[in-house]
């Protein structure tokens, strides 16, 4: 098999956090995929309550320009 | 009272004269509302996710501020948003009260949040590999 079972965790459980900061990009870049997309919970495994402040965190970010609606990786 | 932050865009070639007209304009209204301003800094020069009115870069400034009277406060939203100087903006309201930032005064891109929430990495590898790519790209630009 070409998977491997990997355990998976809520990130946020891991680090303490309890906020979420639209700002920190570098964060939130975890959650969205090559394309930009946000990951399902099933792919990062976050719990359901901080995988919703990540959703409203990403899309604030994409408002202000700071992340990506779409990133086709041509620039 | 309750707390808001704006974040705006201004264009990225305004001179530092601009660029402090502009944000003593911003003040001016803002106060006018009967808000009581906390922050009021420049958060630096980044490059947009996407092209914004012909832009690929821009200035972000920060303002953290005490809500005054909710009227004047929406005339200063549309204000703001009919502005020739703001490229865009966004105001978020924020539950607790905010700490008072220091002035920093430089328009170069502002690095030192990269280091924060670093944290554990383990588990979602790729997607690491393609944040420090990503990291890379950045610093690259940045020098140009």
């Amino acid at each position: 098999m070409a998977f491997q079972t990997r355990r998976k965790y809520c990130f946020f459980k891991e680090n303490n956090i309890t906020e979420i900061d639209y700002k920190d990009v570098k964060l939130l870049n975890r959650f969205i995929n090559d394309n930009g997309k946000i990951m399902p919970r099933r792919v990062t495994g976050t719990s359901a309550k901080m995988h919703r402040k990540v959703v409203s965190a990403i899309k604030r970010a994409r408002t202000i320009g700071l992340m990506p609606f779409i990133d086709s990786g041509s620039e | 009272m309750r707390y808001y932050e704006i974040l705006y865009i201004v264009n990225p070639n305004f001179e530092r004269k601009k660029l402090d007209e502009t944000m003593k304009e911003i003040d001016n209204r803002l106060t006018k509302t009967k808000s009581k301003i906390i922050n009021h800094i420049i958060w630096g020069k980044k490059k947009l996710a996407y092209p914004m009115q012909g832009h690929k870069y821009g200035t972000y400034i920060l303002v953290h501020y005490q809500g005054g009277n909710k009227d004047k406060l929406y005339e200063f939203d549309s204000w703001l948003k009919l502005s020739d100087l703001v490229i865009r903006h966004m105001i978020v309201r924020i539950e607790k009260e905010p700490d008072v930032l220091e002035k920093v005064d430089n328009e170069s891109p502002v690095e030192d949040k990269e280091d924060l929430k670093s944290g554990k990495d383990e588990g979602l590898g790729d997607v690491k590999e393609k944040i420090s790519e990503e990291k890379k790209d950045e610093e690259t630009e940045g020098v140009e």
